[in-house]
């Protein structure tokens, strides 16, 4: 007969744990420090600096900077929920401390759930950092009406974001793939999507390119919540079943194929 | 907890990959409080059976039962009372000594304390120390901790004390002894056979996914009842050609060294003392030496593969 003793410890309370010890890894990794709240600051500013005054003018006469804060700060939210997510899952996959968890009372979900909070609260530091610099230093307005819709796009890049690097894991064989695969798929996108400069002179087929993936739905929302002339949720349908169907496709390959051994995939027999 | 099932029970196991067949009906139990050592050469299926009882690797077929549990289906509340220390790695390198041990506690129902775990590994000046700064044998010894952590009724141990100085190895044991008297099951593997030897109170030997003997430490590949070996050196003018005969194989001699094997070494004692005694002299270096672990295991393995050698 198995022993009922031992009652398992609250999994929210494994979660929290979880996110506590995640965000102290990156505090002492000076990378990690780096790539989620150097680098887009750095983005921010140079990108400011260098874009000829006589292109800065967005939305009817508004600073570069009002359209930039806001893509940059979804920047942000790629790099803490779906570079970093990429690069510390697979490091600790391949460095055996996902087996050795995997050996542990810890649930597999509140393991994921601590990791997704840790990603959450780097993003929004990140995006915070970012906005408080447009605001403090290019005088960038923000919309206090579209906050919400702000968040909201916010919230949903963050989830997405977050599964899809997750998914994206399972076909990452080792580190030194790891981030090579997380800008290879990321740049690109980015740069197609609004994230770096406004594409509205790109051509048509590549602005519906763009739109079919996640990122774009997601910055051109928070970007069009820092727009003075925005009045409703700024997420066309397309958009949201875009950024929605990305999520649970990535959802599905988690569930059937993470892999928390290191080395090649196994072989699923017997 | 019933105390009368066995803490493993292993019935008929296999295990295939594709056309291999890794373990071939493999059948054994471990009892509680009892250090039971799984010998085998590199791929003999050792580590294929482990991952199979830890839940770590799912079966093609056979009955397993680990502390009541099915390993593959066992879940939490199987992991909350197992431990589990890993060949190598897994551990965060910029967490403290102290944080990670916390942290795995954090995990189970009823852990010890953290600070338990690391005293008992010999680690307390070490734990604000960050893991990348440990030494390969202070790393089991974190190794060992948080398998330790989450109070186990059962411990899997793979080569726990590869890395440590002799020191720490014999400490290492005697925790390891004493986990088994509070009762707790310990399925060992491990190359040192001087360790198999101290710990284990069974042994298996696993031999191209079969199980091929199972036996005590003084009893594997019949040691304990088995041939002696008895060398000594005669002093001159004796040679080996003055010897009587007696229970014993033809003499060998080796560097003045006379060997000789026998199947009953208190007879052939008696006889060659008796003869040496009656002659006034005295055999120097005279030992009596059964074969040691090793020998029996390096024997009964090299059996195995020429068997499996003959039968292809």
């Amino acid at each position: 007969m198995a022993d009922d003793t031992r009652r398992p410890r609250p999994s929210l309370l494994l979660s929290a744990r979880q996110v506590r010890y995640q965000l102290v890894l990156l505090a002492r990794s000076p990378f990690g420090l780096f790539l989620t709240l150097v680098v887009p600051l750095l983005l921010l500013v140079s990108l400011n600096l260098i874009t000829p005054s006589n292109a800065a003018i967005v939305w009817g006469g508004h600073h570069y900077a009002q359209f930039l804060t806001p893509a940059i700060s979804a920047f942000c939210l790629l790099n803490a929920c779906y570079v970093t997510t990429i690069t510390t899952i697979v490091l600790a996959r391949e460095n055996g401390i996902l087996k050795r968890l995997r050996g542990t009372p810890l649930p597999a979900w509140t393991y994921l759930a601590g990791r997704s909070g840790a990603a959450v609260l780097t993003a929004v530091a990140s995006a915070l950092i970012i906005i408080g610099t447009g605001v403090v230093f290019f005088h960038v307005t923000i919309i206090w009406g579209a906050l919400g819709y702000f968040a909201g796009a916010a919230g949903l890049g963050i989830v997405c974001f977050f599964l899809l690097g997750v998914a994206v894991t399972t076909v990452v064989p080792n580190t030194d793939t790891a981030l090579p695969v997380a800008f290879g798929t990321m740049l690109p996108l980015a740069f197609i999507s609004d994230v770096f400069f406004s594409a509205i002179h790109s051509p048509l087929w590549l602005h519906d390119l763009a739109s079919a993936f996640p990122i774009a739905p997601v910055a051109r929302a928070m970007e069009a919540a820092f727009n003075p002339a925005t009045r409703s949720w700024p997420m066309p349908v397309s958009g949201l079943v875009a950024v929605l169907g990305w999520s649970i496709a990535a959802a599905v390959v988690i569930a059937l194929a993470f892999r928390w051994e290191p080395g090649p995939v196994q072989r699923r027999s017997g | 907890m019933d105390g009368h099932a066995p803490a493993i029970e292993v019935a008929g196991l296999c295990k295939t990959y594709g056309a291999l067949q890794a373990v071939d009906n493999v059948s054994f139990q471990v009892r509680h409080a009892e250090i039971y050592a799984l010998l085998g050469p590199n791929g003999a299926g050792k580590t294929t059976i482990v991952e199979i009882l830890e839940g770590h690797r799912s079966r093609t077929s056979g009955l397993v039962r680990v502390l009541g549990f099915d390993p593959a289906t066992g879940g939490r509340r199987f992991r909350e009372r197992i431990g589990i220390v890993l060949q190598s790695g897994g551990i965060d390198a910029e967490l403290t000594v102290r944080e990670v041990v916390g942290l795995y506690a954090s995990f189970y129902a009823r852990p010890r304390s953290a600070a338990t775990a690391i005293e008992q590994v010999g680690l307390t000046s070490k734990r604000r120390a960050r893991v990348r700064t440990l030494s390969g044998g202070q790393l089991r010894r974190l190794d060992l901790a948080l398998a330790l952590v989450g109070n186990p009724d059962l411990l899997f141990l793979d080569e726990p004390t590869t890395g440590f100085d002799p020191n720490a190895r014999r400490d290492a044991w005697q925790m390891i002894a004493g986990l088994r008297s509070s009762g707790t099951a310990i399925l060992l593997t491990s190359h040192y056979l001087d360790e198999v030897q101290y710990l284990a109170d069974r042994i298996g030997v696993i031999s191209h996914g079969h199980l091929i003997e199972e036996a005590t430490p003084e009893g594997l590949g019949g040691r304990d009842t088995g041939g002696a070996v008895i060398t000594f050196r005669l002093p001159a003018p004796l040679s080996g050609a003055d010897l009587p005969t007696g229970p014993w194989d033809e003499p060998e001699h080796h560097d003045g060294e006379i060997i000789m094997r026998t199947e009953l070494p208190t007879r052939a004692l008696l006889e060659l003392t008796r003869w040496a005694v009656g002659l006034g002299v005295e055999l120097d270096g005279l030992s009596v030496v059964r074969p040691s672990l090793e020998d029996a295991y390096l024997q009964i393995t090299a059996e195995a593969a020429a068997g499996d050698g003959d039968g292809r």
